[in-house]
């Protein structure tokens, strides 16, 4: 590794207020971060992603923290009514919940080490456990059903450089509750920096939980997400992945399907240009029987992009009757893009429905002529076929006042093909 | 409108045409015939500007060397190709493409683009002649479309974009009766004295509907034979074997 990442020990005394159980916990984190280093492609879950040799090219040095800063006007959503939640630079700055009864909910900024999740092989998770000291902690009271979406707008400023932002978000649902987000990133850096997030998930009996994460602009940002869930019995967990746009960007997401009859959706469209690298790995583990998981990655990749998509399910041996199904489909616009695929399953159950695919080609050349005898350029053709591509995703979103902004945000970013 | 001089087109260094003339002048309708492998969809492709073909010989459009013209000019221009098979293209909205399509070609010819509103309109009269239920027009283009709906879906292209010369490229296969009576009656109704037809088909059937000036056989890359209508209901009789 890189000498200029090995943390100091004293930077953890920055953090406040810190009592001796935490800084111990902390500390033991930092140190095996510094043994290990960001992770490599040596390790299995990084072989396509060789984290430490992209931080490498990228980073001279890194600062831990960064200072209270101002982001410039941000541009809220009007398309539709909503709750929200601003977030800057990691920090929950303020929220507001027009439309709900204020009891149901408790928001809070987290940076508590209690909840950390403790995962020795991965060193991202180290580092954040050593030094994370923001967060959001959001908690839905039982059988409160939210009126409106909230969107979390989580702006990154523009003094951001070389810095190195760990944070940490908890997310519980009560029983019988329901809400939506849209995590909605807006970066006004034009610099590099790094974006370490775990969070959270708890799905309690038959919670709903829909979550869309948006970007709005293209950017310079590595951003690595590890999101642990754990659904109860009958609960719903749908995630729509649009995060095109940071230059490097991992989300890695393990759900626990605990209770019986829980269904969890992963869908995700994504469109990777220029040299950007996006990642998207899951590990379902179908713990009980009855439970349905459900898969669908699209990515489009251009010039010299890449794209990975890991999936793998589990399935414990008493988990019967389980159905879980998993699809990657990648259209590769260059042919310098790269675009890999590993789908897994394991499963110790003999009364299961898995099935898995995955697929990977460039555009179809008939159809582009068929577009083309109809007027269309051939730029307009790969680009109608583009975004066709990618629509079959996002017609999936329900509310048609999303559906339409989000259509709006990726025809945007597919412009600048 | 149409003048070929001993077009031949290989592909993968098979030759397909062999040295193909033909001429259509505006108003006219041509039909070409002949049995399977003879050249008639290669025909069409080469039209249209399809990709991977070598090509020599010289085919005139209005005037023009079609030759060097990319395939989305020679729409804009006024070449519609119907296609035998219509390609599916999941995740595009029909009307959208539909207006996007009509669009590029009104730009192209410094003509003012239709709005949403009007195209709509448009499109509804033209669907409704054509006996095409409005829904499929808000679905996926040609994605789960019956095979009529898709043909009939290309007659619709056809009535909206409004070209000069058409290409129907075995319109006729896969439909029934009435489909194939509700297609020729959507090309009927466009015949006038600007525009040229040129119907590619199999079948004398398709003839009986569309009622062609003249009559050409291909076999073998080549135009063996022309005559009037007379000829399709020779070739029904006799088959393709007795002419060679």
């Amino acid at each position: 590794m890189n000498e200029n990442f090995k943390i100091s020990p004293s930077e953890i005394n920055k953090i406040k207020p810190l009592n001796q159980k935490d800084k111990n916990f902390r500390l033991e984190n930092l140190k095996l971060f510094n043994q290990q280093g960001f992770p490599s492609r040596n390790q299995e879950d990084w072989k396509f992603s060789d984290i430490n040799q992209i931080f490498s090219k990228n980073f001279k040095n890194l600062e831990s923290f960064k200072n209270e800063s101002k982001p410039k006007s941000i541009n809220f959503i009007k398309e539709f009514d909503h709750n929200n939640i601003l977030i800057v630079n990691g920090k929950l700055e303020n929220s507001e919940f027009k439309f709900e009864d204020k009891n149901k909910i408790k928001i809070k900024s987290f940076n508590d080490s209690n909840f950390s999740i403790n995962n020795q092989e991965n060193s991202l998770i180290n580092l954040n456990n050593a030094l994370s000291n923001n967060g959001l902690f959001l908690e839905v009271a039982d059988n409160y059903r939210f009126e409106k979406a909230i969107i979390i707008y989580n702006v990154f400023t523009d003094d951001l450089k070389d810095n190195l932002l760990n944070n940490k978000n908890k997310i519980i649902l009560g029983k019988n509750s329901e809400l939506h987000i849209v995590e909605y990133n807006i970066n006004q850096s034009k610099n590099k920096f790094i974006y370490n997030t775990t969070e959270n998930v708890i799905l309690n009996e038959n919670a709903s939980l829909k979550t869309i994460n948006l970007q709005a602009n293209q950017n310079e940002g590595f951003f690595y997400k590890f999101s642990k869930g754990k659904m109860g019995s009958n609960s719903n967990y749908s995630s729509f992945l649009f995060s095109s746009g940071p230059k490097f960007n991992k989300i890695d997401a393990e759900f626990d399907l605990e209770g019986e009859n829980c269904d969890c959706n992963i869908k995700s469209a994504l469109f990777i240009n220029k040299d950007k690298h996006q990642e998207i790995k899951t590990k379902i583990n179908h713990l009980v029987p009855n439970c349905k998981s459900y898969q669908k990655i699209k990515s489009v990749v251009d010039a010299e992009g890449k794209g990975v998509y890991q999936g793998k399910i589990y399935v414990k041996d008493i988990a019967q009757k389980t159905n879980a199904y998993q699809l990657s489909k990648a259209l590769l616009l260059s042919e310098n893009s790269e675009f890999n695929s590993k789908p897994e399953l394991e499963i110790y159950a003999d009364d299961v429905k898995c099935s898995h695919g995955s697929t990977s080609g460039s555009v179809d050349e008939n159809s582009i002529h068929y577009l083309m005898t109809r007027g269309l350029s051939k730029k307009q053709a790969v680009q109608l076929l583009v975004s066709g591509f990618l629509n079959e995703i996002i017609g999936d979103i329900k509310s048609n006042s999303v559906r339409k902004f989000i259509e709006n945000k990726i025809e945007v970013q597919l412009h600048g093909y | 409108m149409l003048v070929i001089k001993n077009l031949k087109a290989s592909i993968n260094n098979r030759e397909i045409l062999k040295g193909l003339n033909l001429k259509i002048n505006p108003g006219e309708v041509h039909a070409i015939m002949g049995p399977n492998g003879s050249g008639k969809s290669t025909l069409a492709n080469v039209l249209s500007g399809k990709n991977g073909y070598k090509i020599s010989g010289e085919v005139k459009y209005l005037g023009e060397n079609l030759n060097d013209i990319p395939v989305e000019e020679r729409a804009q221009k006024g070449i519609f190709l119907a296609f035998q098979y219509p390609l599916e293209i999941p995740g595009v909205n029909t009307n959208n493409f539909l207006k996007t399509s009509l669009n590029t070609i009104k730009k192209a010819n410094g003509e003012k683009e239709i709005d949403t509103i009007a195209f709509l309109k448009m499109v509804k009269e033209k669907a409704k002649e054509l006996g095409i239920d409005e829904k499929i027009l808000s679905r996926q283009l040609n994605v789960g479309f019956s095979g009529g709906e898709k043909k009939k879906n290309e007659i619709l292209q056809m009535k909206i974009l409004d070209p000069n010369l058409i290409i129907l490229d075995e319109t006729d296969s896969g439909l029934d009766i009435d489909a194939l009576k509700i297609i020729s009656d959507g090309v009927n109704s466009s015949r006038s004295e600007k525009k040229s037809f040129l119907v590619i088909t199999h079948y004398q059937r398709l003839l009986e509907y569309i009622k062609p000036d003249h009559v050409h056989v291909l076999s073998d890359g080549k135009i063996i034979k022309s005559g009037t209508s007379e000829l399709a209901l020779e070739l029904e009789k006799k088959g393709y074997k007795k002419l060679n």
